[in-house]
């Protein structure tokens, strides 16, 4: 019921959301007799609202029937959702007891956690249980960004260490003075709604500038943006855009000039380009064969890229998330750094810049001490990820199965996760399962039970962070906030017996003996730090408006040649032909030549859903009778398996299956289909799964610079009746 | 007569859902068959020469509402001040019962929630956020700045706009109150 004569009193709460597409949005929040009654968005400078549907229906999240609210103890087997009320003192007597006695049984490399790393915030996230267990005598961290590691190693071999350089990654700015956008795999209405680039692009249009959409899918972005949507096979984005090099270097359509001040190998890799290397000329014709693209399509996208100056290549993550998913951001690094469209970063202040590490102790973690790096280390990723004590984020599965027997660094015993959803996040569900299955102990820090958490020993409560203060660093990824930090106030107490995740470590601090860990309340640790940032604030900010973004500002970059490098050193020195010196294309296992394609003919791509932040908020009523999880399939092959609109079907290969309803489209490729991923794992006793969860289908084997492979997997589709 | 209006501009909506959930938020209407605002998506073409456009689509407060002429016991009003339609709940026959407000509306703009008992409830171009100086929140909330509201003229005046729109037909005798900027489907023009 509307009030027509509101004579509340409301308190407002000034926060900012806190979820894991990264958004950062402004949240008003109004508050009544210590109740939540409803979210507003908060306009920004330029009069646009940063709040996306997730966080309008937030308040169903921190009110959910579903919250966790009690620490929970398995009484049942592992994932049968089985648990029992448990006391605070219980809870954490029995995890710091299991820490200790594996510590001192297998040591502390046999301890794993994961937080993951998208919710932009301090004091509440990784740096928190970092420096608790460090400070526990350390543990075993995975490596690896599971959004976009393939973008990080070919940023890291192509521009070196610590560079301001950037290619894709474009600000909504740029985008406003672009007269041709390629959108690459990229679907910024569904995945930046944070950010303000979908109405740069909208008023780019409206401007004037041709958009070109190249994706498997036709997507909303697609839809609302593009004049032309040009379809391709996923995996194979390498090969298009070489064949776009070709032309270009074949018409002399390359900024010469750039290219012999800032760039290092390219007559390298114009010979392998040519096909002087392997005698395989990366023709439009060659592409046509492999990514289904036409070769008179390729030849004029690559014309009108390298002639329009203010063109920009709009590259994303997603189709790095696949098999050499690393050689299609290199290849687009080469394509922006030949047109001379490389671009020097805004000046990004850091958290360091403005003093705002909260006071933790940061001891060293003593499992990494003395470790050599990885073979594939990327230098720009720092000596702790490079560490070869740590394992692939997608491959802790695999680890945990096999341990040092399999040439892992360690056997795994006890596993922590928090601000994650693993099991339904990473590839292979099945396999996760199994890997579980075989833990000794397993703590999941939670709002919800997850798939993850039904797998847990014990499940902590974790409250959201309407229910908590913390801070959070300038940020420029998909966000607007570029400067200074921002303050989340707290609006509400936490519900039922919840905490913090400061909370938490700070009493598993005390089980575990440990001194030095900060016991001061979230409140009090924020406005000391605002209290240090307020003061190096200025000075910085002084600074920053004195660097220009122009690439002749740029020092010598830190790779082997100081130059962008068109043939890696760094990636030259790994030695493995799956890494080779210059960006290539390398056709990706499950690809349709694969034999396995006679058993599994349709290539599934998994994307991301409005609805949900990965696998967040897919549970909120508000939200799940917006979109059905369904796999979209395009109109041909569904009429070859005789599949109509929502018929239920079973979608399967050798990993596991899925049951969901068909959209039948002719917004995807044929021989393409997409499940959005995210989906909660919902199995049958037979291990069948209802909820949609993409990752019983994916693999988690890695791309060999490290990328999950989420986009590389073979399936087939069968009609099971309404 | 004023008359309070909706211009939208369909070439700016990405079908993103925020004024959707923004209004079930602020009004409170739980999830379930009740949308005081939905978005409808229109696809058209073959595979790959595609026409798609989304349309957010909500009551349009007609000049001759015919959900007012409709309800047997005046339950749905026009408000004099600003020609927004209304509900009075405690009034309403519901849809179980009467329903004659759903028939007569060529735009379903009257919602129900699912039960026997479900009373009629749309949109009201929120006048509680009017009374507070504030636009309709689904206009605050859209990200792409695609909504506007206000008196008609005014709008008419300072966006222009069009009475029809892909997903959209004007109903002569009804003459809702709202203005687009149009879509072009190409393959259609």
């Amino acid at each position: 019921m509307t009030e027509k004569h509101p004579d509340y009193k409301d308190k407002i709460v000034h926060t900012v959301c806190n979820s894991h597409c990264g958004g950062t949005c402004d949240f008003k929040v109004h508050v009544r007799e210590g109740k939540i009654i409803r979210i507003e968005s908060v306009p920004e400078e330029n009069g646009r609202p940063s709040m996306c549907l997730r966080g309008h229906a937030y308040r169903q999240r921190v009110y959910s029937p579903d919250r966790l609210l009690h620490p929970q103890k398995r009484t049942g087997p592992r994932g049968s959702g089985e648990f029992t009320r448990i006391s605070w003192d219980e809870a954490l007597d029995t995890i710091a007891d299991e820490m200790k006695r594996i510590k001192t049984v297998y040591g502390n490399a046999s301890l794993l956690h994961f937080c993951s790393m998208c919710d932009p915030h301090l004091l509440h996230h990784v740096l928190a249980f970092h420096s608790l267990l460090c400070s526990f005598g350390g543990y075993t961290a995975p490596w690896g960004y599971i959004s976009c590691e393939a973008y990080a190693f070919a940023k890291g071999v192509t521009f070196g260490k610590s560079s301001k350089l950037r290619y894709s990654g474009h600000t909504p700015e740029e985008y406003l003075e672009s007269r041709l956008i390629i959108m690459w795999g990229w679907n910024p209405a569904t995945t930046e709604m944070g950010s303000n680039m979908s109405l740069s692009l909208a008023r780019a249009r409206e401007k004037g500038a041709r958009i070109i959409a190249v994706d498997p899918r036709h997507t909303d972005s697609a839809a609302a943006f593009s004049d032309e949507w040009i379809p391709i096979k996923p995996g194979t984005d390498a090969a298009v855009m070489l064949a776009m090099v070709y032309v270009i270097i074949k018409e002399n359509l390359q900024d010469q000039h750039f290219i012999d001040r800032y760039t290092a190998g390219f007559d390298k890799f114009k010979d392998y380009v040519l096909g002087l290397e392997d005698g395989v000329a990366k023709t439009p014709q060659w592409a046509e064969a492999i990514g289904g693209v036409q070769a008179a399509t390729i030849a004029d996208l690559a014309r009108d890229y390298a002639c329009e100056k203010s063109a920009i290549l709009g590259s994303s993550f997603g189709p790095g998330r696949s098999a050499f998913g690393e050689e299609y951001h290199r290849v687009a690094a080469a394509l922006e750094a030949i047109t001379g469209k490389v671009k020097r970063e805004q000046y990004a202040p850091t958290v360091k810049d403005f003093g705002l590490l909260p006071p933790f102790p940061f001891p060293p973690n003593k499992v990494e001490e003395g470790a050599p790096p990885r073979w594939n280390a990327v230098p720009s990723r720092g000596p702790s990820v490079n560490s070869s004590a740590r394992v692939n984020v997608s491959s802790l599965t695999d680890a945990i199965l096999k341990g040092k027997a399999g040439g892992y660094p360690a056997d795994y015993k006890f596993m922590w996760l928090s601000n994650n959803n693993y099991l339904n996040q990473l590839g292979n569900i099945n396999k996760a399962i199994e890997a579980f299955n075989k833990l000794e102990f397993i703590l999941v820090t939670e709002q919800f039970m997850t798939a993850t958490a039904r797998f847990a020993d014990i499940v902590l409560p974790v409250c959201t962070f309407l229910e908590r203060w913390d801070i959070m660093p300038a940020m420029d990824v998909f966000s607007t906030k570029r400067s200074d930090f921002t303050i989340l106030n707290k609006a509400i107490e936490p519900l039922g017996e919840s905490k913090s995740q400061l909370e938490i470590c700070q009493a598993l601090a005390l089980k575990l003996g440990i001194a030095g860990y900060p016991d001061q309340t979230d409140e009090e640790l924020v406005r000391q730090m605002v209290a240090i940032a307020s003061e190096t604030k200025k000075s910085k900010s002084e600074e920053a408006s004195k660097k220009e973004a122009s690439i002749s500002q740029e020092p010598q970059l830190r790779t082997p040649s100081g130059k962008i490098e068109l043939s890696s050193g760094i990636a030259e020195k790994m030695n493995h032909p799956q890494i080779p010196a210059v960006p290539k294309y390398i056709e990706t296992w499950e690809s349709l030549n694969d034999p396995l394609a006679d058993k599994y003919p349709l290539q599934l791509i998994t994307p991301h859903f409005k609805r949900r932040a990965h696998s967040q908020f897919d549970n909120l009523p508000w939200l799940r009778e917006l979109q059905v999880q369904a796999i979209s399939i395009n109109s041909r092959d569904a009429e070859a398996r005789g599949i109509q609109a929502d018929d239920m079907v079973r979608v399967f290969n050798d990993r596991g299956e899925v049951r969901i309803p068909a959209r039948v489209t002719e917004r995807i490729m044929p021989g393409v289909v997409a499940v959005p991923q995210g989906g909660w794992y919902s199995p049958d006793e037979n291990g069948i799964d209802y909820g949609g969860s993409a990752n019983v289908l994916t693999s988690n084997v890695i791309s060999p610079g490290g990328s999950f492979v989420s986009n590389t997997a073979l399936v087939q589709i069968e009609k099971v009746g309404k | 007569m004023m008359q309070y209006g909706m211009y939208i501009d369909q070439n700016r909506c990405t079908g993103c859902f925020a004024c959707v959930v923004a209004c079930k938020d602020w009004h409170d209407v739980p999830a379930g068959p009740a949308n005081w605002i939905s978005i409808k998506t229109t696809e058209k073409g073959r595979y790959p020469n595609l026409f798609v456009a989304f349309l957010p689509t909500t009551c349009y407060h007609c000049i001759t509402p015919a959900c007012v002429l409709a309800c047997p016991v005046e339950a749905v009003t026009k408000r004099a001040e600003d020609g927004i339609v209304t509900v009075d709940q405690d009034a309403c026959l519901g849809k179980t019962d009467c329903g004659q407000c759903l028939e007569a509306c060529s735009y379903d703009a009257p919602q129900f929630e699912a039960g026997e008992d479900a009373k009629m409830q749309k949109c009201d171009l929120c006048i509680d956020r009017w009374a507070e100086g504030k636009k309709p929140v689904c206009v605050m909330a859209c990200p792409m700045q695609a909504l506007d509201a206000g008196p008609l003229d005014e709008l008419k005046e300072k966006r222009g706009g069009a009475r029809e729109t892909e997903g959209f037909t004007y109903d002569e005798t009804l003459a809702p109150s709202i203005l687009y900027k149009p879509k072009k489907n190409p393959y259609n023009p």
